[in-house]
């Protein structure tokens, strides 16, 4: 095989070469950062424990439990620990375009029963004892340059402090979780702060619990445990659902609409265009080289040595391009996913993202060659060489 | 100065038709993704906004942004009918005001998962102040302090149990379906109810919202203002057009964003490809561009010409994106919107979205053309006529 030939014909039309591997490189780039949002989804819903069930509302999201329902479920046998989740909805530089969801939880049986959580600066002990504490993820500490120490002024909206300032949480420890279960920008404070600012009239909203945690001891089936604490309930005053995480997870991406089938269609329409943008580079090639084929041959080289020359270039090309478009998605993976983390929780690339880049430009790179491969094959040296340009 | 005649371009595409082809296509799916999102993008403002009316008010507490995260006691609902001397009246000198409350609720979809779906509680007076622009397309009105419910049709094919004669199950209570109703806009995606049987049901005391037919001349800003300092209700008051304005304006600009970002992330792409089909046929060219050096045109009217011919690709690129999109006109989805709830939208590629696009695609046209046809402006006649 004159695999120099390949070479020479690849640099012989830089400009060319350049603008092919420039075009399959933003498609690959494009259908790996696609990719990497459906994979990341479910990433996250793998990522979800087996041990954590969640008691929501099953009237609404925006319905509140009463607090009494901690003290009844504690009475199911196999909970190990219940934790209290409150959202609290809060504005901090919200001029700023400054988002982060914050929640107030019960700092006693939170951090046990997420393991996935590290506390990478700061004490858990600390945040446990001070009442105004709060506990923030290293990605949020790291966007807002907080320490700490430090005091963070929340504005609050569903609940609003009487004196009409904003509320203030001093960080007593910053964690990092390395799962997809739990992100890193989220704001974590004392439940009964709150509890105790409505009760004394420091604060004005509803005072209520929107989900409760219940960590199972191992070996309980999940079941028994849903259905106990379902029917408990099922009377009122608000009826709850319980469910495992992965499902609680589940529901709040199914929110987002239908993603991944608009996803399809997106990668769809650049694969589409990339095929064409290929394939155009390859007509071209081939129709120029008629010449050329035509002394090949007369020299002796085989249908099939010219067919393949002109596969192995556009898969050449496409190769080449992959690789850039991979290299870029993996330079852009990590601004990425600290940008989306607020709404697309667990954007990353993995082997499968990455082969799908690499396979899609295997399979445009020998269809777009083989159209002109084909031609070049069955072209004869007089019928070649007859034919100018 | 003397053009190339335009014939010359237009032929050059016909001859060389698998190019063009091929360009068109690259072009084409690119244009497609910007046109879809921009559809996607007009379907959920229009169905927001064309219900939007300057002559009712909305009234939420001071602070919130949507009727979700609003809440006002009965008492300060009665303050905002009775008192805002701005609300109209009708003919007996009642209010047309109507207290609301509003929950997303969680529903079974037919195809089996749940979605949040608006449940609002309305005062009688609500239909009055809606007035036409909601009506019974099935079955009739639930009784005032009933627990009947009607349901807007946006819902009937996505939400099991919602059919005339249906039963749905509210936290404890079961209301019974009694009516089907059309609304422009959200309301066609929601479930109504009397507002205290709901309020009972669901055991939330408080309304969301105030809505209120006012004076049309009614300066909202100023109406805030007045009870600023006001202890008992200090209301954020604004007209009903501002109001869903306000609720579209995220998601909306996600769309443009989206559409944004891909547009131009496979633009450049797409310019690679217009660059490398031209300079393919300009060097397949370089005798004709040759000849047209020998009988006297000047470098910049071949510049133009092959400019020209550039755009030309772009804007039949942008034809078949359009072509590509309209198959997919009128067909319905459903997302969240600010208030977590599921609303029904349409995709709609209206001539705005269709221009926008094409003049898109001329646009990487023009960028794709610029190199190639400086190349072929910068030929001398010898140069071009040896290369054949």
């Amino acid at each position: 095989m004159p695999w120099k030939l390949l070479w020479r014909n690849v640099l012989g039309h830089p400009v060319r070469s350049l603008l092919t591997v420039g075009a399959v490189a933003v498609a690959v780039f494009l259908v790996c950062v696609l990719d990497a949002v459906t994979s990341g989804l479910t990433r996250t819903l793998n990522a979800a424990s087996a041990n954590r069930l969640l008691v929501q509302s099953a009237v609404s999201l925006f319905v509140d439990l009463p607090l009494s329902y901690q003290q009844k479920m504690a009475s199911v046998p196999g909970i190990e620990a219940i934790c209290k989740w409150q959202w609290f909805g809060g504005r901090y530089e919200q001029d700023k375009g400054g988002f982060f969801a914050q929640f107030g939880i019960d700092a006693d049986t939170f951090l046990p029963s997420y393991p996935e959580m590290k506390i990478t600066r700061g004490s858990y002990d600390d945040f446990t004892k001070q009442r105004t504490a709060c506990c923030v993820g290293d990605e949020l500490a790291d966007k807002y340059g907080w320490q700490v120490g430090q005091t963070v002024p929340i504005m609050g909206t569903i609940f609003e402090r009487t004196d009409g300032r904003p509320w203030e949480f001093t960080i007593a420890a910053i964690y990092h979780s390395d799962s997809p279960a739990v992100d890193n920008q989220t704001m974590w404070f004392q439940f009964d702060y709150l509890r105790e600012s409505l009760e004394q009239g420091g604060a004005e909203g509803p005072l209520g619990v929107g989900v409760y945690m219940l960590r199972m001891a191992p070996g309980t089936d999940p079941v028994a445990v849903q259905q106990a604490v379902d029917a408990m309930f099922e009377n009122g005053p608000q009826r709850v659902q319980t469910t495992t995480e992965a499902e609680f997870n589940r529901q709040f991406i199914s929110m987002l609409g239908d993603v991944p089938t608009l996803l399809r269609l997106i990668g769809g329409a650049v694969l589409f265009a990339i095929f064409f943008a290929v394939l155009n580079t390859m007509l071209m090639a081939g129709r120029e080289r008629t010449r050329d084929l035509g002394v090949m041959k007369a020299l002796g080289f085989t249908d099939r040595a010219t067919g393949i020359l002109l596969v192995a270039e556009s898969l050449l090309l496409c190769g080449l391009g992959a690789g850039v478009g991979i290299g870029l998605g993996l330079l852009a993976e990590a601004p990425f996913a600290v940008a989306t983390a607020a709404f697309l929780p667990g954007f990353g690339f993995d082997e499968r993202t990455l082969l799908l880049g690499a396979g899609i430009a295997v399979v445009v790179g020998v269809v777009a060659g083989v159209l002109p491969g084909r031609r070049a094959a069955r072209l004869t040296a007089i019928a070649a060489l007859r034919e100018v340009g | 100065m003397a053009l190339v005649p335009l014939r010359y371009n237009l032929r050059s595409l016909f001859v060389r038709s698998s190019a063009t082809a091929l360009t068109v296509c690259a072009i084409g799916a690119t244009v497609a993704v910007l046109a879809g999102m921009l559809s996607l993008q007009q379907g959920f403002a229009t169905l927001f906004q064309e219900r939007g009316r300057g002559d009712v008010a909305v009234f939420l507490r001071k602070g919130a942004t949507s009727e979700g995260e609003s809440g006002l006691t009965r008492e300060q609902c009665d303050i905002l009918s009775k008192e805002v001397p701005e609300v109209a009246r009708d003919q007996k000198g009642a209010p047309l005001a109507s207290a609301e409350m509003f929950l997303a609720m969680r529903l079974r979809k037919f195809d089996g998962g749940e979605t949040n779906v608006a449940i609002r509680g309305v005062e009688p007076m609500s239909f009055a102040v809606q007035g036409d622009d909601l009506r019974i397309v099935d079955g009739k009105r639930f009784e005032p302090g009933s627990d009947e419910l009607i349901v807007g049709e946006g819902l009937l094919d996505r939400i099991a149990n919602c059919r005339v004669g249906d039963v749905l199950r509210v936290n404890t209570v079961t209301f019974r379906i009694v009516g089907t109703f059309a609304g422009k806009g959200g309301y066609r995606s929601e479930i109504w109810g009397d507002l205290d049987r709901l309020g009972k049901a669901l055991e939330r005391p408080v309304a969301s919202r105030v809505v209120a037919v006012v004076r049309p001349d009614t300066d909202f800003a100023a109406l805030t203002e007045r009870y600023a300092s006001d202890l008992r209700v200090q209301p954020k008051a604004q007209s009903e057009r501002e109001y869903l304005k306000s609720q579209t304006g995220d998601l909306s600009d996600r769309f443009t964003l989206l559409g944004g970002f891909l547009a131009v992330i496979m633009g450049v792409g797409a310019i690679f490809t217009g660059t490398n089909s031209l300079l393919g046929t300009i060097s397949a060219r370089s005798h004709e561009i040759g000849i047209l050096k020998a009988v006297g045109y000047r470098p910049f009217a071949i510049f133009v010409a092959f400019l020209f011919e550039a755009v030309l690709l772009g804007v039949l690129g942008g034809l078949a994106g359009c072509l590509l999109v309209l198959p997919f006109q009128g067909a319905e989805t459903g997302t969240m919107n600010q208030t977590f709830s599921e609303v029904t939208f349409a995709f709609r590629t209206t001539p705005a979205v269709m221009l926008d696009a094409i003049a898109f695609a001329a646009g990487l046209g023009l960028l794709g053309g610029m190199v190639p046809a400086w190349r072929a402006a910068r030929m001398t006649p010898t140069q071009a006529l040896r290369r054949a």
